[in-house]
């Protein structure tokens, strides 16, 4: 059973990609995430909001297996991330808002460590195409203090790309970017959606959101306080007909817009 | 403004102070200071009341040649500071003072004023530890020899700062760092002739003794510092040191006030230069927060950020276990230092030692102390090795998010990462095993070393200490991952001589443990030694054993993975999350 497939539902749809079945984590007598549950679907991409303190990277540091959940279980691709960590990890990646390079390796000895830890075989071929395509391909032999902080965000996504991931998570990825990796990151994002893949995007960007998410999951306090496609939210929450996703999560949420809003 | 500075300043002090008093309420801290109390108690304080009467008294000629000695040390040290700096002038700031204080409204010279300030603090505690320290030196009173340590410490901070302005100055006029060397140099080496060239004229005549001794060698260099300008030269520099080896306390006060002189001049020169050092600050502030954070993380290796990309050590495929890519990325990791080059050399060194050697007669000694010294590095590697040597979980668990996410067993990731330094320490051993093969004598004393013990002795340690070295580093991992919070992880980690202690007593843990897994291998090793002794094999016995014994070791080893392995995966970062 350990390499067993990912399962159909009865509908022949495709099963979701990434499940999370009553996700609950505590530190010490302190309730982060409370009974969390969502699936995402190929070709989805979610995005995760929520004020400060609402649990946000709790949960994806859970469905990534950085931090054990105190109850409940992350299913990616099918597989329990509890019970076959390896199968479930093997398809995913995650993007932490500041990216986490090793000092000592050069861009391409990233790239080969990566490979070998993933199994890549034909790494050389798809690490040059990333590096190409992120343009940091004449970077090959810098070292990560050499690099600017985009750079080393590219880097990172090169390396969290080799595997080719059927699910993908994002922290804050537009931190530090400038306008042109903002709308390349953007563009990536959607292109990797078309291909298959189910996205979580974690953000306090909701412009960015609704630009590129086709649902969205509010937490409060560690609660679930809605998840839907983007269009539902925001019919759900919005005052009037129109409203964009800044209003339904204030209402959501029940925060105030303060004087600007 | 300054009084602003001196607010933030003793504020500072006293809530971190604070925080360290308050957090001795955790076990961990508690038991870290008493060790730490207890180790500075015996070390240190113990003698303090025999160090306030004043230590050991010098008899006059040894304190004058002393002071000579001390004083041309503090000009080399000085002509130093014009030599070597290649770098704009910076002050060090911490990086949130760059952020408050330079785009305030302070000038200039409040900033070097309130720097000056903050480093005397530390020029003070420092004044007082080696002091401390040094009780057995010699010299006067425990008081004259403090302040003594910090008028010299303060007067060489100063002229650091001041000659640093001085050079900055010197490179906005165009003068290149190696203009400026090679002008000081030339004019330094000119200098050095010149005085050779009188103290030679006026030095009396040398006469060699009949018998060669330390007072009359201390004698005669007392003699060479007296003759021709040396004295002239020296006298400044005298006046600096002479509080400290003031004899008794009005010897100490004709001594201070030559002394504060020479620093309030300092001062003035300091404060007076109008160099501007904010940029080169910045720039040091943010490397000084990258090597704290790195350090305190206790990553040391991390902490010298590389310059230049490492040679990979060996070609590594996609394929295989992911064990070795860790084991590949940590090699990388040390390789700035620890390459095949520096492994050849040594190899090369000694063979043409060993052929040296044996074309060389009565050589027994020689022999001795080599293979003595080597059998005192390997040991020491044994102890001090797994602590010094740490390219492994130790160096990346403020990584630990990342590798959690390696979609690779528990064991794999401890096994990877203890690999490094093992191997590390086992190559060293190697080479002093070879070392102390090829210089071993053919007899120690009355003692004739058997024909083949050599390389058979050689053989068993070199089959042996691999596995003595997996075990050895597997025990501060393993304490890396059962009590995480005794080690530096993140920005914010202690310290504080509390976690002096918790070190110390992690040392001594770490010994406990690698002797009480030795017994069960060293039992085997006994077994069949003695049973190939008794059959009058006692070579083939010692080689069984040293298999033997690395089997069982091997074994241990393994066990200790796969447990560390469970308990990394059950590892749960949160607590350093939240902390």
């Amino acid at each position: 059973m350990e390499n067993a497939p990912p399962r159909m539902n009865p509908t022949n749809a495709p099963a979701p990609q990434i499940e999370v079945e009553g996700l609950t984590k505590l530190y010490g007598e302190f309730t982060a995430v409370e009974e969390l549950s969502f699936s995402v679907r190929a070709g989805e991409v979610i995005g995760l909001v929520g004020p400060n303190g609402a649990g946000k990277t709790t949960t994806l540091r859970c469905m990534a297996g950085i931090i054990p959940p105190t109850r409940g279980a992350v299913r990616v691709c099918g597989f329990d991330l509890g019970r076959q960590p390896i199968e479930a990890k093997k398809r995913l990646a995650f993007f932490a808002d500041e990216p986490r390079l090793f000092d000592y390796l050069t861009v391409a000895q990233h790239l080969t460590f990566t490979a070998r830890i993933y199994g890549v075989a034909d790494y050389e071929q798809t690490g040059r195409r990333l590096l190409e395509e992120l343009e940091i391909a004449d970077k090959a032999d810098k070292l990560p203090g050499e690099l600017s902080r985009g750079m080393k965000q590219k880097l990172a996504i090169a390396c969290g790309l080799l595997h080719a991931p059927s699910v993908i998570y994002f922290d804050e990825p537009l931190t530090g970017l400038d306008p042109i990796g903002i709308r390349r990151m953007k563009d990536s994002i959607l292109r990797r959606a078309r291909e298959g893949a189910a996205i979580l995007i974690s953000s306090h960007l909701l412009h960015l959101l609704e630009e590129v998410c086709s649902h969205v999951l509010i937490l409060k306090a560690g609660h679930k306080v809605v998840d839907g496609s983007l269009e539902e939210v925001r019919q759900r929450f919005s005052e009037q007909a129109g409203g964009n996703l800044e209003d339904a999560f204030f209402r959501a949420t029940g925060e105030s817009k303060g004087e600007g809003g | 403004m300054i009084g602003a500075l001196l607010y933030y300043q003793y504020h500072s002090w006293w809530n971190r102070l604070a925080t360290r008093l308050r957090r001795l309420r955790q076990p961990k801290y508690l038991f870290g200071a008493i060790v730490g109390g207890l180790y500075f108690y015996f070390y240190i304080f113990r003698g303090l009341g025999r160090g306030a009467r004043g230590a050991t008294p010098l008899a006059p000629g040894a304190s004058e040649l002393r002071q000579t000695l001390a004083a041309l040390g503090f000009m080399v040290m000085l002509l130093l500071a014009w030599v070597l700096p290649h770098a704009r002038a910076a002050l060090t700031f911490s990086e949130a003072e760059v952020a408050f204080l330079f785009p305030a409204p302070v000038n200039r010279r409040t900033l070097i004023q309130f720097k000056l300030l903050k480093s005397q603090a530390a020029i003070f505690f420092s004044a007082i530890l080696i002091t401390l320290i040094g009780r057995g030196w010699g010299g006067g009173h425990f008081v004259m020899r403090m302040v003594g340590w910090w008028a010299g410490m303060s007067i060489f901070n100063l002229h650091l700062l001041g000659s640093s302005f001085a050079l900055t100055m010197l490179m906005d006029r165009g003068i290149s760092t190696w203009k400026r060397r090679t002008l000081f140099l030339g004019g330094a080496a000119a200098g050095l002739a010149g005085i050779l060239y009188w103290t030679r004229r006026t030095l009396p005549p040398f006469s060699m003794p009949d018998q060669m001794s330390l007072t009359w060698l201390i004698e005669y260099v007392g003699r060479v510092f007296e003759s021709g300008p040396i004295p002239y030269l020296l006298a400044p520099f005298r006046l600096v040191v002479a509080p400290y080896f003031a004899a008794d306390w009005s010897q100490f006060l004709i001594a201070l006030g030559p002394a504060l002189c020479i620093l309030l001049l300092h001062y003035l020169w300091v404060v007076r230069s109008n160099v501007a050092f904010e940029e080169a600050s910045v720039e040091q502030s943010r490397k000084l927060a990258d090597r704290m954070a790195a350090m305190r993380a206790g990553n040391w290796h991390a902490a010298q950020r590389p310059k230049k990309a490492a040679r990979q050590p060996f070609a590594l495929r996609p394929g295989g276990i992911p064990a070795l890519g860790l084991f590949w990325k940590n090699l990388i990791s040390t390789g700035q230092y620890v390459t095949f080059r520096l492994w050849l050399i040594l190899i090369w060194s000694a063979f043409a030692g060993a052929m040296i050697f044996q074309t060389q007669s009565g050589h027994g000694a020689v022999g001795m102390f080599v293979v003595f010294s080597c059998a005192m590095l390997m040991i020491m590697s044994l102890i001090s090795g797994p602590q010094l040597l740490r390219s492994d979980l130790r160096q990346d668990l403020p990584v630990a998010d990342v590798l959690k996410m390696f979609p690779m067993p528990g064991w794999q990731v401890v096994l990877g990462e203890v690999l490094a330094p093992a191997a590390m320490l086992a190559g060293a051993q190697w080479v002093l095993i070879m070392f102390a093969a090829v210089f071993c004598p053919a007899q120690f004393g009355h003692f004739v070393v058997p024909s083949g013990a050599r390389p058979g002795v050689a053989l068993a340690a070199a089959v042996i200490l691999p596995c003595v070295d997996l075990l050895a580093v597997l025990i501060p991992n393993a304490a890396v991952l059962l009590f995480p919070a005794w080690f530096q992880l993140g920005k914010e980690s202690p310290r504080g001589f509390e976690t002096m202690g918790q070190q110390l007593i992690l040392m001594f843990g770490q010994v406990l443990v690698l002797l009480l897994g030795l017994i069960p291998a060293g039992i085997a090793f006994a077994i069949f030694f003695m049973t190939g002794k008794l059959l009058h094999w006692p070579l083939t016995g010692m080689l069984l054993g040293a298999v033997a014994t690395s089997a069982i070791l091997v074994v241990e080893a393994a066990i200790g993975i796969r447990l560390l392995g469970r308990l990394f995966e059950k590892f749960d970062l949160s607590g350093d999350l939240t902390g």
